[in-house]
Order: C-alpha cells, then structure tokens, then sequence
C-alpha cells in the first residue's frame, strides 16, 4: 500500500527532475525518514527545482528562504514588534515556520545565521526573545549549497553537516535527459501543475511505518560492522559517530519500505550509505577529498555482510 | 620499559612468599632451628619492606649474614656439601635471594628455585602424602609463576589458579609417558654424600639388652611380602637378619664379613614362594623366611644363612625368594666354628655358668638340656615385657635370678649363654617374626615392632635347630605377636595393637595404597621398564629403543594436546542459519558465480540467477527463505534445518 | 662480530632473515598471525628452567628418586606445554592498521594498531616494541579487539612509517619468547616543526594571484559606507550597528575584501627550507586560531583562502610534503 503511493510520489517527481531517480528516490527515502536534506551541487543542475517539486508533490506547506551573506538570524526566524495598539511587543513568525522549507545557497549566509537555521532543524523549536515556539509538523529542510571552493561563501562545518540526514549531489543528466530537457517545457512552468500525491494524514501513516519496519539484529551487526570500520580504518579522518549509525538505520527503514519490504536487508542498508556517510566522513591523507560516492563504495566494499 | 627490570607487585611478592614458605615447610623440622629463625625472620623482614614499599638493605648487610650463615652450616653438619647442609644452604640462601628481590628477573629465579627445592623434599621421603602435598607446591609455584606474566590487568588469583591447574592437568599425559619411557639408569652416577642415608631405622648388627626393644615403637615398615600361595602360619614367620656368634658378655655381635663356608642342608616339604620388597635401612641384610634355599642375585647365602647384599640396602629392594619351612643341617660343625659358638667371655656372667653347669649335669644329653632350660623359663615367673628393668654388667645373671622380666632379646641372650656354659654351641639370630596381612592387598607387612631375637643351638646328628625361649614364656608372641604378648599398659604403635574394624580395614587400605605406589611409582627400575616392554611386546628392549618410543609417542601426545587447545583461538562456529548459506554460496561458487563478501543475499541471488538462468527458481526460493530467516522478524527455530536441508538438496555442479 | 666481514655478513644475515622470517615489506590491509608468521624460542628464563630441569635430573638419577622423574618430567611437559599456550596466544590474532592523526615535527606519531582476537581466549600480555628496547603490553578480550598505541618520535617532515613492528608474547609461563613481524601500511604525516618564535601574520593582500607580497598600508581603515548585500560579514562595523546606526561596511584602501595569502616568498630566504616551512607552519596554525580565511603559496602549490579545519589541515599537509628539489 505504502509502496504504491510512494511509487507515485517518485513517478510524480522523475517527471519534472529527469533522469535522476536515484536521488530522487534518495530524498524521498530521507523525508519519510524525518530527516533533513543537503543537496550539494554546482548552480543550474536543477538544485531548486528538486526542493520544489519534492514540496508541491507531498503537498506541504512550503517557504523559501534564500541564504544571502546580509540574512539576519531574525530574518529566518521571525522578530517581535512593538503592536502600538496593544502596547505590547507581538512576535512576527519567519519563513521557518512552514512545513518545508528550502534554504537555497545556505552557505551564503554567515554563520550565525546558518546556525540558527540548524538549531531549529535540530531541536524543532524556535527560541526567540526567551519564548519557545513549536515549529509543525511535518518539518523538513531541504537545504542547498554550493561546492565551498566557491568564492564568498561560508561553508557549513562538518559538525554542523551532521544535522542533514542526507547530502546528495545531482551532477550532471546524462545524454538523453539533457535532450528531453532541452526539448520540453520549463521546468518551472511544470511545478504548478503537480497534485498532491499524498495527503499529509497519508504522509504521517507512511512516516510511521517506516518506524515500524523490523530491524533484525543480523542487521544490526552488520550496521555495527560498518561503523566500526569506519572508526578504525586509517582510510578516513573520523569514524562515524552514534548519531551517523541511528541516521543509517532510520534512512534504511525509509529505503526498505520504499522497496515495499517489511523488514531491513543488507541492500537497504547500502543503498542509503552514499546519501547519509558521504558528508561525515571524509578520506585521510588526500588533500583532495574523494567525493561521497566513492568514500561509501569504499566503505561497502570493504566490510564484509556478517 | 623493558619486563625483566618491572618491578613486582606486591600481590606478586605475597604469592611468592606463599609459594617459598610452603616448599620450605617440610625442611622446617630438619633444620637447625636457627636457621629456620633467620628464614623466617628475613621473611617477615620482606613481607615488611613489600608492606611499606621501603628499600632493600644494603648488599654488604646480605654478605655478612650469608657469611655467618655459612659458617654456622659448617660447625652444625662439618661439611657443607652433604644432603643435609646442602638443603640448608638452599634454603639459607632462598631467604637471602627475597631480600635481594627487586625486579621480575630476580622473582623468576626465586620461582626456579622454587622448584628446585620441591625437589630436595623428596630426598626425604617418597610417601603419597608428600607426594600430594608437593603436588600443591607445584601447582602454588605455577600460579605464582603465572602471576608474573600479566602486563596490564591481573585478572585475579582465581584465574591463576584456574590456568596453573590446567597447565599441569595438561602436562600430564606427557610426563607419564617421560616417565613410564625415559630410559632409567641404575645405581649413582657419582657418590652420595655420606649422610644420603641416615634416619633409616632397622636391625644392628650388634645386641645388646634393650637395643632390639627400641625397634618397638616403631610402626615403619620393615618389608612387605606377597606370597605365591598361602600365608605360612605365623610360627613359621621367622624373617632370618644378622646371625650373631660373638658375645662379649653384655653385647652379641654380628661378623661382618659373613661365614664364607657352604653348608649341606636338606630340605623338605613344600617350598614356599614369595616376593620380598624390603625397606631401606643402611644395612646389608636381605631378610628371608627361615630357610632360604638361594640368595637373589648379586647377593649371597652366607654359611649361616644370612642373605648379605654386596653394598648397604640404600633403596627400597624387590627380591624372589625361595624358603623352605622343614629343613635339616647335616653338615659337621668345623672345629673354629665350634669354638667360635661355644665361647663365653671369662668372669662374665658366673652365676648364669653355674647354674649351666648344674643343670646340664642333671639331664643326658643336650636336647634334654635345651629343654629343661625352656621348662625353667617357662614354669618360673619369667615374665615378658616390652619395657624392661635397666640391666647391669652381667645382664644375664641379673636378669635369670633377681629381673626374670625381659624381652625377646633377653631370652635368646639368656638362653644361648646358659647353652654355650652347658657345651652346646648356640648363636643368636635377630630378625623379624610374624607380620600382618593385608587382606585388602593380599600381602603380608612386617613393621620394624616385629622385630624378633631368636637362638640356634646345634645338636649332634641334627645340626642347627631354631629354638625360640621367648615362646616359652609367652608363646602368643609367637601365634599371635607382639600385641598380643604385650601387656596392655605398654606403649606400642597403634597399628600393631587390635582397633575397631573400620579403622583396621582403612589402615590396610592405606597400606596396600602405600604397598602399589612403592611397587608402581617408587620401585619403577630399568628392570621394570624392561618387563614392562616385553609384555608391551617389545622384545631385547634396549634403552635406545626406549628413547625412540618416548619421543615418538611424546610427539603424538603433544600434538593431541596442541591440537585441541588450539581449538579454542579459532572463530567462532558461525550461527547455522549463516553457516547454511555459505555452503550455499559455497555450491553456487562451483557452478560459476562467487558472492563478493560485501554483496547482500538478494542482490546476489539475482546476479546469480542472471548468470544461471536454468537455476533462478531454486536460487531465489532459497535466497529469498535465508533472508526471511535471517532479516525477517519471524523466528523459527527449525528454520537453519530447513534451508540446510534446501541447501543439500540444491544441486551440485 | 667480525669487523673486516661486517658489511657481507650483515647482507647475508639480512638474506637469511628476510628468507626465515618472510619479511617481504609492508603489507597492506590487516594481517592475521598464522602459524608459519610466528616463531618461538626459549626465552632467557626457558633457557634456565632447562638448566634447572637437567639439574633435577640429574639428581633424580644420582638419588634414584621416582618422585624427582615425576617432577622432573611434570615440569619438563610443562614447558612443552607452554610452548603451545605461549604460540597460541598469539595465534589468529588479526592486527589491522588503525587511525593515525598527524602531528607535527618534534612531537611523537602514535601509530595505532587494531588487534581483532577471533576466539573464545582472552589473550593476555601482548607485547609490542619497534626497537627491542620499548614494550608495550595490550590485553586481547575474547572475541574483541583492543587497541595499541605505538609511539614514534617524528623527527622529519613528511610521511613517517613505523616499519616493522615485532608482535611478541611471553605468556603465561615467561618461558618461551613468541614473536611475529609486523610490516603493516600504515603512514603518519608529519607536518613541519612549528617555529618557535610567533612572527606576525603576514599583511592580507589587495590582489590574490600575483604572487607578490604588497607592503603595509594596503588594510588602512578609509571610513564606512552603508551595507549592501554581497558584503563580507567580517567588514561589516558591528559596533556601528550596536549603536543603532544601521548596517555599516567598514571600507579599507585598496580591495573592499582582502585575502591573507601566507607566501613562500614572504619568508626570507636566508632561513633555509625548513625554517621557511616552520614559519609557515606557525602562521597556517595562527591564521586558523584566529578564524581567518587564508591562503597558502609555496613553490609549485597554490592553495586558494579558504577558513576553516579542512584549510588548515590542506595546508599543512602541502607543507609537510612539500619537496625543495622537485619545485622549480
């Protein structure tokens, strides 16, 4: 049942993002997991569409936030004005306040900013002026950035790089989808007329399933086996850390019942490592690091399924 | 830092201590006692400086009392290179090595020589509960030597001890085979130090009144036989030691050289056969059942027939032997020796010649006389004692007419006077009598209580006859012996007194248990080794041949033992359910498709049912059941049987 | 040894070894000590329990002591025994390299070795040592792994390599020396030595690229001018907006946005390379200290500014294995 619907979200956006399923299916698996997303590429590979799509075809409530090196931290999260009538000071939400949020460019922005974006991602509530405010529910953000070797931008540190779920890089389409791109419509023009593919009671059951998807402890070990190696191979800079192994097993839950399983093999677990290892860890002794996806085949190949 | 200069723990010291006190706590009693007070003292001394992590003293100090220690063995023992001085020595030296202790190094010493000191124990004795008890040693040092190994965590003495003990059990099967095999070499391959065989108790060549009943309290055994057939009836049980001839009045002695002459006997009756295994005792004598009819080789039948062994019995000794209870002497009496066995000192004892002289008149010949002696004995208040009245010079005199209480010593001493002053050639022969069987091995045991003092008076026409006085006065000495001619005030050694059934029968057990480890363990010669081959049917053994099966089977047992410990560092046995798929990713490897060890089941299955098309159906029946099994949440505990089974059933390539 | 035949006799003996010990370089990957990779012999204390055992011997003989055979062969299979227990103790260990952080020249690498014990024994006192001289002693669980650290002086930039290793147990009686080489791939990058005086941080330069250091008076302050988007945050006059003045850029001669170039040239030459590199060095570690984006020039190598770990730790890794000959 679930399968089907999330087929549908994926066949929704595969229309308008052409030729990437597997990021697509990427993100989708991050989102039912209740994680947030990085998408990390260089401008124009249809970065922002992606966010958009992804927003319009799970019909959510939906704000963009573009990330600019002036952003004030109150920018985002909303400012309290004195209300001359009341005589009191009345707090004006940001743009976080919305179901998805997509923070383009969001190394523009300076730190202080990135980081009361990713605070917020973080704790699902907002603090401002000593009151605490629940964001809704569902929350996701879709962050984007651009590689950091681009100059006036401020790279998220890694440790911030934690709190995405995912990071995954669209790269360029290959021969046929760029044709059909070149060939069709805007894809711009083409956002207004998704539908909802799923309602947001829909989304919230399938969000619980994928909580409910058995996990076994063959899966475990194996899981373990993968962290473990991270942490003692001299291949990388730093092991995976605990919040790394429970972002692996939530987003292989995701993948599992997007694969119409109720339970976790070892396929699931490998198809989301690329996603979710490829911004924490990086490979020692290169001072140009490998990208993600060559740093997870590494890692898949190199520890056996126990 | 480099493990031979760590310096110790104190727990490591504690056992170390533990482990020294122990192996010295034998030597303790034979020892002199200042210098079990100076070991102990630096022993207390090093448990202090361990306690409050203090410095050792100065090695001048150590010199000097090395120094004075030395000396002191030397005025003690007048050599230093004996068993006794050597031991302590050892030891002296032991508790100087503590107070010298500061690293491993030294400690590693300590525990050899440790070892070495078990080892002197057994110059002592040889007995089960020494045995045992060394035993505990051993294992103590071991786990102390284990102590010494840890580097990082000290897992605790439990595991210590866990882990010395199952060393040594694992040693076990080797060392029976160095044992039973390593070719044996008899006799020293230098000489013993003089004082190797003090301490043994037995027999003298010498008698005089008192000395026989010093044996008395003795429960040491003295030999064991087993007889080929039945026990013989406790009067025949005269074991024959030294035969005495000179008398100087107050002692018989022995001659040490033996009466070289060959004497005719006749012998009759059964002869019984029997196995000696008799005790050492530092002398020459080979004890043997009235008559013996041979002497075991290389000892020899002396002229009156004592079995005198070439050099003193230092070890426990096993002889076959052959007596017979009915025997006559036809041989004449040589004039020397006629003279020799009639000879009384002058002035000694004249009241005993007196009274000789009377009576020998009042009788016809010398049998008669040989009787009315006896009748005297027994028909006046001799009384039979085991703790006599102090005798003077002329101890016979005083023990015929004022003592008349005596022991065995003092009737044959009597007897063969008054014999010898009527002209009857009589000599005195010491010995045992009687013994007790063990009914729980079949033997019989003579204990040093039984010792016995008999005469032989010689009789024209008939030669020498054994004629016992004490029997006479207390014939159950005879029948039933020494208990039962004690009287029940005197002291004897528990063992030769009656007691309660349970404990009789726990004492022979022991005994017999005592009896199997002389035989089994102690007694175990080149000879043995031998025997043992040619029933192993192992025929000319040779100690070359030996040596070629102890390394062999050596070899074998080592192997089994490294076989089956190595068991333990291999990985573990993977869970069934894995262990039936890699037999199936095992087949499939034979049929052309390898699973890369990262390459997950389903991912797999569909590779190789591309690659074998006609076998898809079967690879994803089994694939997807594995996964079921082993992802799934269903448990099921036949599920291993079910896919192993799917497994074999899958076909071979 | 023989002094005129030291060199032969150190080749051949390098020959025989290489052949006995099968010493064939650093392997990469993990290594698991199977049997024909140890070798055991009796170690100094084995060698004086043979001694004492052939005394006991002998005096067993001399003595005609059954018992003494007995403890005499008891102990004698024992050390047999140990032999097994000392080689088993090491056997099937897995050593693996693990993580080697970089440090800096004059410090001590700590080359961390994985040690991964299949079976059910806990393998006690494992030794390791590089130099027969330092042990270090590790506890192997049953059915884990445990870590070991070894510690090398880095005493020159670049990649520092432990070589071979020497895995070793004397467990659990001391008397027998089991061992097995260990030449595993492991690198260790050492950065050059800080330089120990703090030289200030070069001036930030108006025009990156040019390769020339600009002299002072390209940062003067030249006044403030109102914010507009794209401005650094960093030149943004905070105090300004502190006191309600709005958002203020604070305007310098020259590019509004400068960039710290740390500069091979920048550093006089009569240093020599590598005091050169030291000052580098002490600048790239200052320059992340104080958050500041920088960039790094040295002959052959240009790093673009950038803040931030990932900078510093490119940086110090070009200067580490900077080569003086190779660069033109």
């Amino acid at each position: 049942m679930h399968r089907e619907q999330i087929d549908n979200v994926v066949k929704q956006i595969s229309q308008v993002i052409l030729g990437k399923e597997r990021q697509i299916r990427l993100s989708v698996a991050c989102l039912l997991a209740r994680g947030h997303l990085l998408i990390e590429d260089i401008p124009g590979v249809g970065k922002t569409t992606l966010a958009h799509t992804l927003a319009a075809v799970l019909g959510l409530q939906f704000q963009r936030i573009q990330f600019t090196s002036d952003l004030l931290p109150a920018d985002i999260l909303g400012v309290s004005i004195y209300d001359r009538d009341s005589g009191k000071f009345r707090f004006h939400p940001g743009p976080i306040f919305s179901q998805v949020i997509l923070a383009d460019e969001v190394n523009r922005a300076t730190p202080k900013t990135q980081s009361a974006l990713l605070e917020a991602m973080e704790e699902h509530q907002v603090t401002a002026e000593g009151e605490t405010r629940p964001l809704p529910e569902p929350f996701f953000v879709i962050a984007t950035q651009n590689p950091s070797n681009q100059i006036g931008t401020f790279p998220l540190p890694e440790s911030q790089l934690d709190r995405f779920l995912m990071r995954i890089e669209l790269g360029y389409p290959d021969a046929g989808a760029e044709r059909a791109l070149l060939q069709g419509a805007d894809r711009r023009d083409l956002l207004p007329k998704l539908t909802p593919a799923l309602q947001p009671a829909e989304l919230a059951a399938v969000q619980t399933a994928v909580r409910a998807v058995h996990v076994s402890s063959a899966l475990l070990d194996y899981l373990q086996a993968l962290v473990d190696y991270s942490r003692k191979s001299p291949d990388y800079v730093s092991g995976l850390s605990p919040r790394a192994a429970l972002a692996l097993l939530a987003a292989a839950r995701a993948w599992a019942l997007m694969e119409g399983r109720n339970q976790v093999l070892p396929e699931d677990l490998q198809a989301i490592v690329p996603g979710v290892v490829g911004h924490r860890l990086f490979v020692a002794r290169d001072s140009t690091r490998i990208n993600g996806a060559a740093v997870s085949e590494n890692l898949i190949e190199a520890v056996p399924i126990p | 830092m480099n493990a031979a200069n760590e310096r110790l723990h104190p727990g490591q010291v504690g056992w170390l201590l533990f482990a020294l006190a122990l192996v010295t706590l034998p030597h303790v009693e034979r020892l002199p006692w200042w210098v079990t007070l100076l070991a102990v003292t630096l022993l207390i001394w090093r448990i202090y400086i361990t306690w409050h992590a203090l410095h050792m003293p100065p090695k001048w100090l150590l010199f000097v009392i090395a120094g004075g220690t030395i000396g002191g063995i030397y005025l003690h023992y007048g050599r230093l290179l004996g068993r006794d001085s050597g031991v302590t020595l050892l030891v002296v030296m032991l508790a100087l090595k503590l107070l010298e202790m500061a690293a491993l190094r030294d400690a590693m010493v300590l525990v050899f020589l440790c070892y070495f000191l078990v080892i002197t124990n057994f110059l002592y004795s040889q007995t089960i509960p020494t045995a045992l008890y060394l035993l505990l040693v051993v294992w103590v040092i071991t786990a102390t030597l284990i102590g010494f190994q840890f580097r990082q965590q000290q897992p605790g003495f439990r595991y210590q001890f866990r882990s010395a003990g199952m060393l040594l059990l694992q040693s076990v099967p080797l060392m029976l085979v160095l044992f039973v095999l390593f070719p044996r070499v008899s006799g020293p391959l230098w000489g013993m130090p003089q004082d190797a065989l003090s301490g043994t108790t037995g027999l003298s060549d010498e008698m005089s009144p008192g000395s026989v009943s010093k044996l008395l309290t003795s429960d040491a055994v003295a030999l064991r036989a087993t007889f080929r057939s039945e026990v013989p009836r406790a009067n025949q049980l005269y074991w024959r030691g030294p035969v005495m001839w000179d008398f100087d009045g107050y002692t018989w002695t022995a001659s040490r050289l033996g009466n070289q002459l060959q004497r005719e006997v006749q012998r009759s009756g059964n002869p019984i056969e029997y196995t000696v295994t008799v005790e050492p005792h530092s002398r020459r004598w080979l004890f043997a059942l009235d008559l013996p009819a041979r002497a075991p080789a290389p000892a020899r039948l002396t002229g009156d027939f004592q079995i005198l062994s070439p050099a003193p019995v230092s070890r426990r000794t096993r002889y076959d032997m052959v007596s017979h209870a009915n025997w006559r002497d036809n041989a004449e009496l040589q004039s020397f020796e006629k003279q020799r066995a009639l000879a009384l000192p002058a002035r000694s004892n004249p009241r005993s010649a007196a009274l000789a002289e009377r009576m020998r008149k009042g009788v016809a010949d010398d049998r008669a006389y040989a009787a009315a002696v006896l009748a005297m004995f027994s028909n006046q208040n001799f009384y039979y004692t085991t703790t006599p009245p102090l005798l003077g010079t002329n101890p016979v005199d005083e023990f015929l007419f004022s003592t008349k209480a005596g022991f065995c010593e003092h009737y044959a001493s009597a007897f063969a006077v008054l014999m010898r002053a009527g002209g009857v050639p009589a000599r005195v022969v010491t010995g045992y009598q009687g013994g007790e069987v063990n009914y729980v091995g079949a033997y019989l045991t003579v204990r040093q209580a039984d010792a016995h003092a008999w005469t032989e008076v010689w009789f024209t026409n008939e030669g020498w006859v054994r004629v016992d006085p004490t029997a006479a006065v207390s014939p159950n000495r005879v029948e039933s012996g020494i208990a039962a001619a004690a009287p029940q005030s005197e002291s004897l050694p528990r063992q030769v007194r009656g007691e309660y059934e349970w404990l009789q029968r726990a004492r022979m057990t022991w005994d017999s248990a005592t009896n199997s480890w002389n035989q089994l363990v102690l007694e175990y010669t080149q000879e043995r080794q031998f025997q043992l081959m040619e029933r192993a049917g192992i025929d000319n053994a040779t100690w070359q041949k030996l040596a070629t099966i102890m390394f062999m089977l050596a070899t074998a047992v080592t192997l089994v033992i490294g076989l089956i410990m190595l068991y333990r560092v291999r990985a573990q046995r993977p869970d069934p359910l894995v262990h039936a798929y890699n037999r199936f990713c095992a087949k499939l490897a034979r049929h052309g498709v390898t699973r890369h060890p990262s390459e997950g089941p389903v991912a797999f299955s569909r590779r190789a049912g591309a690659t074998r098309p006609d076998l898809r159906d079967l690879i994803e029946t089994i694939s997807a059941f594995y996964v079921q099994l082993r992802y799934g949440s269903s448990a099921s505990a036949t599920g291993a049987k079910e896919l192993m089974a799917k497994v074999n059933a899958f076909p071979s390539a | 040894m023989l002094r005129p035949l030291g060199a032969p006799y150190r080749k051949v003996r390098g020959y025989f070894e290489r052949w006995l010990f099968q010493l064939h370089g650093a392997q990469s990957g993990s290594i698991v000590l199977v049997q024909r990779r140890i070798f055991i012999l009796p170690s100094r204390y084995g060698i004086m329990y043979i001694i004492a055992l052939m005394l006991m011997l002998t005096g067993s003989i001399n003595y005609n002591l059954s018992l003494g055979f007995v403890l005499t062969f008891l102990l004698g299979a024992l050390g047999v025994n140990s032999i097994l227990h000392t080689f088993r103790n090491l056997a099937r260990l897995k050593i693996s390299p693990g993580r080697v952080e970089p440090v800096f020249c004059g410090e001590h690498a700590h080359f961390t070795l994985v040690f991964d014990n299949p079976g059910t024994l806990v393998r006690y006192s494992v030794g390791l040592t590089r130099d027969g001289k330092h042990e270090i002693y590790i506890d192997v669980a049953a059915n884990q792994s445990a870590t070991a650290r070894v510690a090398i002086p880095a005493e020159r930039r670049g990649v520092l390599r432990p070589g071979r290793v020497t895995v070793f147990t004397r467990f659990p009686l001391g008397l027998c020396y089991a061992w097995a080489y260990a030449d595993l791939d492991i690198r260790c990058t050492v950065y050059p030595r800080i330089e120990v005086a703090t030289p200030p941080l070069p001036v930030p330069e108006a025009h990156h690229g040019n390769g020339i250091a600009h002299g002072s008076g390209q940062e003067d302050f030249a006044g403030l001018r109102s914010y507009s988007p794209g401005d650094s945050p960093r030149h943004i006059a905070w105090k300004a907006a502190a006191r309600g003045q709005g958002l203020m850029t604070k305007q310098f001669s020259g590019r509004a946005d400068t960039e710290l170039w740390l500069d091979w040239l920048a550093t006089p030459a009569a240093l020599g390379t590598e005091a050169r590199l030291s000052r580098l060095t002490r600048w790239v570690i200052d320059a992340h200290a104080a958050s500041i984006s920088f960039g790094l020039r040295i002959p052959g190598i240009a790093l673009q500014p950038a803040p931030g770990d990932a900078q510093r730790e490119r940086c110090l890794e070009a200067l580490a294995m900077f080569d003086a000959g190779r660069t033109p």
